[in-house]
């Protein structure tokens, strides 16, 4: 989510409401004999305020369980969600007039800081993250089919592997087209077009398929391994520019495209890591949030009870 | 369809003045102005060489020209038909016949050997020169094709038709002077060769070089019906099949590569999938509204521009009645020919109706009972008897045609066939016929400054030809067949009598050709207006609307997906993946292409265009998943509905199952916004319409582009 001009009412709103709060708090907290307190009636005010905006908040969650339902687009509740949530907190504050009071209200208030610490958290995450992504990651693909992307990668790389060990060894039959083109010209052998235009070359097709099998498919097939030497770009370039000296210049589009095979490897490995960070602070702020609702709302009964 | 302004030439054939596109060659300006002029290398298909010089035509210069290859000239006056032209065409004539082994194969076996035919009617009995005297042999290696070097004229015809038609590139010419003449490969025996028996070079060969082996003595006297013991002694590939009353043959939807010609009994062909179309509506009102997918036939939900035809267009000689779909097949009628040629998929469940005796045919071995004279003649017999009838009146326009003008077409008609690739009309041609659809998909596109724009794919039961008719201009597109195609083609006379005795058949095909023309503006005015090249590339200009998640906002957090899964019961009509325009992903979801790929293919024409490009599915899909698979963007679904299907251990009775339908983003339309976009929390998911919303971009320098 983009927090830009067009969260400008939510803004205004909210500002509004808190500039009216702190103008009940001041005098409130100045005047008031013990102090301000929530179980008076401002304080009891401010609490349920608070809560009410916590609870909408909260409500998101089911909102999004349920998301054809026209109850208002998407979109007005993450907003009503962000800026209420933002606004529950000094209307809490407010309420518990900057005291944490016993061990169930301190409880409650540090879990409050937590779930609104990793909200704005969260917040600025949505706001920066999807414009970093977009701009590192051009091959990004859907988050779920990383393993499959990944399987695929490995594939394609074992086909242009043995693409490319074929024309080495002379077997032009496998070869692919382009190739056999460029060798077509050098006439045939024994009814077999010889690819005398590639260097036939046993010991490069050997250094081919063992860097496959030894670096390139377990770093293929493995989630992550970014500490695995083509996992980084620079060392990635230097093995390939290796064999760019040991393959013919037939070959080269061959290399290049298992190069590119890499960048995506990495790429994905990169979108992994950015999309847990996008989202990985959910894991403490949903749970927190519910812990929050329903601690507050025994703070409620308990406090108004007794 | 707007017409090109081609360049015209005017010049003289035979005294008679004649205004022709630049480019057209002679033989072509005489042929369509009805003046004949012998040939024998040439044939309309292929591409002319000019070898035989049979064509040659008087135009004044010092020698004859080959009228096959020699273009036409301003102000050029050709003689086709000078007692000095017909003497040198009878010199050519009967040099070939001194080489010529009269009567050849071809001449035995079916009278139809063209050089023959052209030295008949010059009378030429013998020719005066000497024959040769080293002989170049026969090639009786192929189990199909019988090949006789010595009635070989070296025209070419099988050549270009193997390279060029079949892109098979098996033939080619062999040897010099008396030992000249058509190899395969390296000059193998044509059984041990990379030959695939296609019988193009058959088909293609004026003489008895190449023919049919054994096929051609099936040739049967007019009435007569083709003998089975004679195609089962055929020594090609093909099965005698027996089916029991009530068995299936195949099933709709199934992929098959086979076709059955009846020999005995009665089959039933019909349609086992619900004739109705995916509808999804809300199944309350108000805030919970749940949207739910339903089967609406068109009576129940009439969708706009959703086709009113009486009858569904099936791969076989007879179409289903739209109200109720089952037809009967009867002994001699063929059908699965698209399956087969094609590899579409099934477009029709077929049932013993009584004990049956099918045979069923490979590709090749269809292809060449096709080729054969008498079988093809048949198969024509019984469309003209029994199938013309529904064919035009499954066509709207035609429905009001009278009994009598059917009669009056039945025997008039032509049936053509084409190959893929091969051009049925052209752009700039004069308009001499009107053509529909019978079997495979022709393809109608427009040469336009910037490359060809595909106008429409037709599928059986659709039409072409008839914007240059009743206008009298030149073609205004070019029609090109796509795959395996038969077309019915009624010549303008008729049609002109047509329209005269049915008005008001003049009266609704002028209608749609007026929408087609404004359509085809509308597209050139979109095309010409946007000038950004990648924009084009990714085919954005020719949608509509379009999803558009802005990749600065989207937290990737699916809610799209599944908003528009809920609305679909789970079925999702939306990925989050796609193509990048700048900084918005456009999604996939129904973008109405400029190439409409998924409309290639579906057995039963159940998809097409709205005239305002946006693709409708009609009733009858039977759910084969073709345009699904066809369509690059990944764009169609398939619904699944529960139903009762045929038990296949059980015949007659029937067990609980699925049957699919295809389906395509609908926009939610029963609600004010699609799901997936009110289900956005994030303000990333547009449906947007792409000239309007990316009309500030466009003016800027080229944004980034990625495939992803």
């Amino acid at each position: 989510m983009l927090i830009d001009h067009t969260h400008r009412k939510w803004f205004l709103g909210s500002a509004a409401a808190l500039t009216v709060a702190a103008a009940v708090y001041v005098p409130y907290a100045l005047h008031s004999p013990q102090g301000p307190r929530g179980g008076s009636g401002i304080g009891l005010t401010f609490g349920t305020t608070g809560f009410l905006c916590m609870l909408f908040a909260g409500l998101l969650g089911l909102r999004k369980k349920f998301p054809i339902w026209r109850i208002g687009r998407a979109q007005t509740w993450m907003r009503g969600h962000l800026w209420l949530g933002l606004l529950s907190f000094p209307l809490i504050l407010f309420h518990g007039g900057f005291h944490f009071g016993g061990s169930l209200t301190r409880l409650l208030m540090w879990l409050f800081g937590f779930v609104w610490i990793s909200g704005i958290l969260g917040a600025a995450l949505q706001h920066f993250m999807p414009r970093f992504q977009t701009a590192q990651l051009p091959m990004e693909t859907i988050y779920e089919q990383i393993d499959r992307v990944r399987g695929q990668l490995a594939e394609e790389a074992g086909q242009l592997v043995e693409e490319t060990c074929s024309a080495l060894e002379g077997e032009v039959s496998r070869a692919s087209e382009r190739q056999r083109a460029v060798s077509a010209s050098a006439g045939t052998q024994g009814g077999l077009t010889v690819a005398s235009g590639l260097r036939t070359n046993q010991q490069v097709s050997v250094q081919l398929r063992t860097f496959l099998d030894q670096e390139m498919r377990p770093y293929l097939e493995r989630a992550g391994a970014h500490t695995a030497r083509l996992g980084q770009s620079g060392q990635a370039q230097k093995m390939f520019q290796q064999f760019r000296v040991l393959l013919p210049p037939d070959l080269h589009s061959n290399l290049d495209d298992l190069e590119n095979i890499c960048e995506e490897k990495r790429q994905l490995d990169k979108q992994s890591r950015l999309h847990r960070i996008l989202h990985g602070w959910l894991l403490v702020h949903i749970p927190l949030s519910y812990g929050l609702l329903v601690l507050g709302a025994v703070h409620a009964v308990v406090a108004l009870r007794f | 369809m707007s017409s090109r302004p081609a360049a015209e030439i005017q010049l003289t054939i035979d005294g008679r003045p004649i205004s022709v596109p630049v480019g057209t060659t002679i033989f072509d300006a005489a042929r369509v102005n009805g003046i004949p002029i012998p040939t024998l290398c040439h044939q309309q298909n292929e591409n002319p060489v000019g070898v035989c010089r049979v064509c040659v035509v008087d135009i004044g210069q010092r020698v004859y020209a080959a009228s096959c290859i020699r273009q036409c000239e301003s102000g050029m006056t050709v003689k086709t038909a000078t007692d000095q032209v017909h003497a040198a065409r009878n010199t050519l004539v009967e040099l070939l016949m001194s080489d010529h082994p009269a009567p050849c194969a071809r001449q035995q076996q079916s009278g139809d050997c063209e050089l023959e035919r052209l030295a008949g009617a010059a009378g030429i009995k013998e020719s005066r020169f000497p024959h040769r005297t080293t002989p170049r042999g026969k090639d009786d290696s192929s189990a199909v094709i019988a090949v006789d070097h010595e009635a070989c004229i070296l025209c070419d015809r099988c050549i270009r038709g193997c390279d060029d038609i079949r892109d098979n590139w098996v033939l080619a010419r062999r040897g010099k002077g008396y030992q000249a003449g058509i190899a395969f490969d390296n000059n193998l025996p044509m059984s041990e060769s990379s030959c695939v028996s296609c019988g193009e070079c058959m088909v293609s060969c004026p003489t008895g070089a190449l023919t049919n082996k054994r096929v051609v003595g099936t040739q049967l006297g007019e009435g007569d019906v083709l003998d089975p013991s004679e195609l089962l002694g055929l020594p090609i590939f093909q099965k005698k099949r027996h089916f029991k009353a009530g068995e299936i043959v195949c099933r709709e939807g199934e992929f098959g590569s086979t076709a059955f010609y009846i020999l005995e009994g009665q089959a039933e062909v019909f349609l086992a999938s619900p004739i109705a179309h995916v509808k999804t509506e809300g199944s309350s009102k108000g805030f919970f509204s749940k949207l739910q997918s339903l089967l609406a036939p068109r009576e129940g939900d009439r969708r706009s521009e959703e086709s009113d035809r009486p009858f569904i267009p099936i791969d076989a000689s007879v179409d289903l009645p739209y109200d109720s779909p089952i037809a009967e097949l009867n002994p001699g009628d063929m059908f699965g020919e698209m399956t087969c040629m094609s590899y579409y998929p099934r477009s029709a469940t077929v049932r013993a109706r009584t004990d049956c005796v099918m045979l069923e045919m490979l590709r090749n071995v269809l292809d060449i009972l096709q080729r054969n004279k008498t079988f093809r003649a048949q198969l024509e017999r019984n469309y003209r008897a029994r199938a013309l009838d529904s064919h035009l009146r499954s066509v709207p326009v035609f429905k009001s045609l009278t009994q009598d003008f059917i009669d009056h077409l039945r025997d008039r008609v032509e049936l053509l066939r084409f190959n893929p690739g091969q051009v049925i009309c052209r752009q700039g041609d004069p308009a001499d016929s009107f053509y529909l659809v019978r079997i495979g998909f022709v393809k109608v596109s427009e040469q336009r400054p910037g490359g060809e724009l595909v106008l429409a794919y037709l599928a059986r039961g659709g039409y072409f030809g008839e914007i240059a008719l009743l206008s009298g201009s030149p073609r205004s597109a070019t029609c090109t067949a796509l795959d395996h195609v038969e077309v019915v083609r009624i010549v303008g006379e008729d049609f002109q009598l047509m329209l005269d005795r049915f008005p008001e058949v003049r009266q609704k095909l002028e209608a749609i050709a007026q929408e087609r023309i404004k359509e085809n503006l509308r597209h050139t005015v979109q095309t010409q207006n946007v000038p950004v090249d990648q924009f084009l590339a990714q085919g954005l200009m020719e949608a509509q609307s379009l999803l558009v998640l802005d990749l600065e906002k989207c937290t990737r957090c699916d809610q799209c997906v599944r908003a528009c899964a809920d609305a679909h019961e789970g079925v999702s009509r939306l990925v989050r993946e796609g193509l990048r325009f700048d900084k918005y992903l456009v999604a996939t979801s129904c973008r109405q292409c400029r190439d409409p790929l998924c409309m290639v293919g579906c057995p039963v024409g159940s998809i097409r265009r709205r005239n305002t490009l946006e693709v409708i599915i009609e009733d009858w899909c039977i759910g084969c998943g073709l345009c699904a698979t066809n369509c690059p963007y990944g764009n169609i679904n398939l619904h699944p509905f529960p139903a009762e299907l045929d038990d296949p251990s059980h015949p007659g009775q029937t067990i609980a199952g699925v049957r699919v339908k295809a389906t395509s983003c609908d926009l939610c339309h029963d609600h004010a916004e699609p799901s997936c976009v009110y289900a956005c929390p994030h303000d990333a998911a547009h449906r947007v319409n792409p000239p309007e919303f990316f009309a500030g971009m466009l003016a800027q320098p080229a944004p980034r582009t990625d495939g992803s």
